[in-house]
């Protein structure tokens, strides 16, 4: 009989909100009511889902690091539940609070009944493991529907083997359903042909279902692909109908599984790197969107996805320089290929656009220069071609102004640094995130030294901080959120204006300040952690806060991809989950608090 | 023809049979007791002229609520439910689906024979049972009461808080204790508020406090 206590406050609770009075009074009739007091360790290790009602609760990992802390309408067990893999987390009452719990199988059961809360915990699995646990692959989350394609080449048992065989080259497939009025009743393989039809002598006019190997194994297409690997191994087949619904759907192969492991970013940089035609790479880069949403599919976090991109985004570089090496002939002097921005710090996504130049062991005349200059456009325009769009504010080496020596270099940043107008400041932020991507190091390392020696300039650093205040996160969410238009599309929060860029400002300004090296925002922050700048729990709060909003712009930019959009910033608030909201939500109040410790630290009045 | 006389025991010999499943030694730690928490709607306060409208109850067993027994039973008053429905929602429409009040005491007395019972100022709950077991049975259980109201009058004395008016009354309770307070005057949300209470009153005792030491805060 239900209680009225429990069922409103599910009813209000994601993803349980979607079930009925009836369904919910059923759910919570399983529940086990449990008064939790601060300081308390709770009890973890049974399969059991934890739903938190009121009260807060702090997980630690076994290393004693604080992961994360449940609220009400908070969960933890899902994952112990789903994989039957336990943490050695610990869970500690903070704040005294109600908890309930439901039984292993009622969980199952709910999941097996309600496709959305299954799909709903397993993206918090998910997502978990984002913030979690970073080396841990989440290849295992792929699904056999991911990879296969609704290809169902059917032909009936009745028809001959001639039939068949005809059918399979035509379809181009190694393996036929055989069907009895849309029934699975056996398959076909190339291989039977050949063991059970050609060298057993029978003719072309076997009917097919004498042949074929009947009721095979079948695979469900939302089942997870390790398991069509598991079937596969344990009975020994290659080949595994996939059905949807009691309907065959279409065949996987050990083949597919093995293909669906080679969009791995390994093997597009290694075909990327054996590349001799701009045409060859133009083809490589058609892969990138497909390994994006194969990255997504598999949770990759988003700055480890944004790593990836970046890795190559460098090695179409890279090889371009080879390539118009290879017709221009071997420099003239050494050289170091730079890149600046998103591309320098490693966290690129898909709709990142080019930011490069060149610095040079000598000052660029004559012949030299003009090498270079060609070099430069063949890189470029090379790059653009492989989807890396031009750079509309002209920062990239086919521009003359940037393809400097070390000694123009180092004059150009020492005019921004000694002298700071808030006008140059803005533009040339960009240039303070710098990496080098082929040619000299040794070069790169002189300038990055030459410039870090000078920014610890109490007037530059003041500009700076300024410049990384301008702009500020939303105050109150949702309700008055700042909502603005990009042109093109509608309007929505932009995630990168009014997020990723302030934090990597802000970190920016501090990295300039203390000579840190790093270019990657959250390697500054480890740095400046480690260099006693910023306190550890202030830098955990930033690196967080990056994370939350790196996810929601990476999980933007896949979603705009399958919707067969250009990926885009802007992010409508209303889509998002009442767990991003919150995350969301923390995630500007740090920006907050980090900009106001910024200003005090950097501008204060002369 | 008397048939059904043999399936069900004799009311009195159900009542024996509570009686002779004594509750747990005094000296029992109280965090290791079984209890139920339950709660009575009534049509006024006198236990010998007034009825018993609904009953609510929940049980707790190692400190938790086992909602899979959660009941709530209406039962049909001899009098119109009348002017008192205004206390706690019941209406005559809905006495169609009620029970039968014997019925239902005689589930009490053999599911939950050695469990201590919880209520938010059991003194009227109590003596409202008592009667309707002397009355159907013919002899009442010896049922042993919780009543947490007055472990929470205990608990406040003891910390020297000033109590302000209604201070103790269920849904002020459950407040002060942080908790869910849901819809009042329903004998199921109300059973189980005080179960709530119950739960946080437990854990804010001694960790090893015996049902003994509890049972006197309670009386």
């Amino acid at each position: 009989m239900e209680v009225a206590e429990v069922t409103n406050f599910l009813k209000q609770t994601i993803p349980f909100e979607q079930l009925g009075l009836a369904q919910l009074a059923e759910l919570a009739a399983h529940f086990n009511v449990y008064y939790c007091q601060a300081g308390e360790h709770l009890e973890i290790n049974q399969e059991r889902l934890l739903i938190v009602r009121t009260g807060i609760f702090a997980l630690f990992s076994d290393q004693q690091q604080l992961l994360t802390k449940l609220e009400e309408g908070d969960f933890y067990g899902y994952q112990l539940l789903l994989t039957g893999l336990a943490d050695n987390d610990r869970l500690v009452c903070e704040e005294d609070g109600l908890v309930y719990w439901l039984p292993s199988d009622v969980f199952h059961q709910l999941r097996y009944q309600y496709k959305n809360i299954d799909i709903f915990f397993q993206r918090l699995f998910g997502r978990r493991l984002h913030q979690y646990k970073e080396q841990q692959s989440s290849r295992f989350t792929l699904k056999v529907a991911d990879i296969v394609q609704a290809r169902k080449v059917a032909i009936s048992g009745e028809q001959d083997v001639q039939q068949a065989a005809r059918l399979m080259s035509e379809k181009r497939v190694s393996s036929l359903l055989v069907e009895d009025d849309n029934r699975l009743i056996g398959i076909l393989t190339d291989r039977d042909l050949r063991s059970r039809v050609l060298a057993a002598g029978l003719p072309p006019t076997t009917a097919i279902k004498e042949v074929m190997t009947p009721k095979p194994y079948t695979i469900e297409k939302h089942a997870y692909l390790f398991e069509a690997v598991q079937l596969m191994s344990r009975f020994n087949v290659h080949h595994l109908p996939v059905v949807d619904q009691g309907l065959s759907f279409s065949m996987i192969t050990a083949t597919d599984i093995i293909r669906s492991q080679q969009d791995h970013p390994v093997y597009l940089i290694g075909e990327i790197h054996r590349q001799s035609s701009l045409d060859g790479l133009e083809h490589c880069s058609l892969q990138i969107n497909n390994l994006a949403q194969i990255l997504g599919k598999q949770q990759v976090p988003a700055y480890e996805a944004g790593h990836i991109i970046t890795t190559i985004t460098d090695a179409f570089t890279q090889r371009l320089i080879k390539l118009a090496q290879q017709e221009l002939g071997p420099a003239p002097c050494v050289f170091s290929w730079l890149s600046f921005g998103s591309q320098a710090r490693m966290d690129q996504s898909i709709n990142a656009d080019q930011d490069n130049a060149l610095l040079l062991e000598k000052e660029p005349v004559g012949d030299v220069a003009d090498y270079f200059s060609q070099l430069a456009d063949f890189v470029c325009q090379g790059l653009a071609r492989c989807g890396i769009k031009l750079c509309p504010g002209n920062i990239m080496a086919s521009n003359p102004e940037l393809r400097m020596s070390l000694k123009g270099w180092s004059g150009k940043f020492s005019k921004w640094i000694a002298a700071p107008t808030p006008d140059a400041i803005l533009k040339s932020t960009i240039f303070f995130d710098m990496r080098v991507v082929e040619g000299s190091k040794g070069l790169f390392n002189a300038l990055q030294q030459d410039i870090l020696a000078r920014t610890n300039n109490s007037l530059f650093l003041m500009h700076m901080a300024q410049t990384a205040l301008q702009r500020t996160a939303p105050l109150s969410f949702l309700r008055n959120f700042i909502l603005e238009h990009d042109g093109k599309q509608k309007k929505g929060l932009d995630l990168k204006k009014r997020g990723i860029s302030l934090i990597t400002d802000i970190v920016r300004v501090y990295a300039l300040a203390n000579g840190v090296l790093e270019v990657n925002t959250r390697s500054r922050l480890q740095q400046l952690a480690v260099d006693g700048v910023l306190d550890s729990k202030d830098t955990q709060n930033l690196c967080d806060a990056f994370d939350v909003l790196a996810q929601l712009r990476w999980d933007k930019h896949l979603h705009d991809l399958d919707q067969g959009h250009d990926a885009s910033n802007l992010l409508d608030p209303a889509v998002l989950s009442g767990l991003q909201r919150h995350q969301l939500k923390d995630s500007f109040a740090v920006i907050n608090a980090a900009q106001s410790s910024l200003k005090h630290r950097f501008c204060k009045e002369v | 023809m008397l048939g059904w006389l043999k399936k069900k025991p004799p009311l009195y010999s159900a009542v024996q049979a509570f009686n002779q499943v004594s509750i747990p030694a005094a000296n029992t730690p109280a965090r290791d007791c079984h209890y139920l928490a339950l709660d009575l709607e009534l049509t006024g306060l006198h236990a010998k002229q007034d009825h018993i409208v609904s009953i609510g109850w929940v049980p707790i067993r190692n400190q938790q609520i086992c909602l899979s027994e959660a009941r709530h039973y209406l039962f049909r008053p001899p009098t119109s439910v009348g002017q008192s429905a205004i206390y706690h929602g019941v209406h005559d429409k809905d006495l169609k689906n009620a029970s039968e009040l014997a019925d239902v005491l005689l589930q009490l007395l053999q599911d939950y024979a050695g469990y201590v019972f919880v209520a938010h100022h059991c003194r009227l709950d109590r003596a409202f049972l008592q009667i309707a077991y002397q009355r159907l049975f013919g002899k009442a259980p010896n049922m042993q009461f919780m009543d947490t109201l007055n472990i929470e009058w205990h608990r406040m004395q003891k910390q020297g808080t000033v109590m302000k008016k209604d201070a103790l009354r269920l849904p002020q309770s459950l407040a002060r204790h942080k908790l869910p307070v849901s819809a009042q005057h329903h004998a199921l949300e109300d059973a189980y508020g005080c179960a709530l209470l119950f739960l946080s009153q437990l854990k804010k005792s001694h960790p090893h406090i015996t049902l003994g030491d509890l049972l006197v805060q309670s009386s």
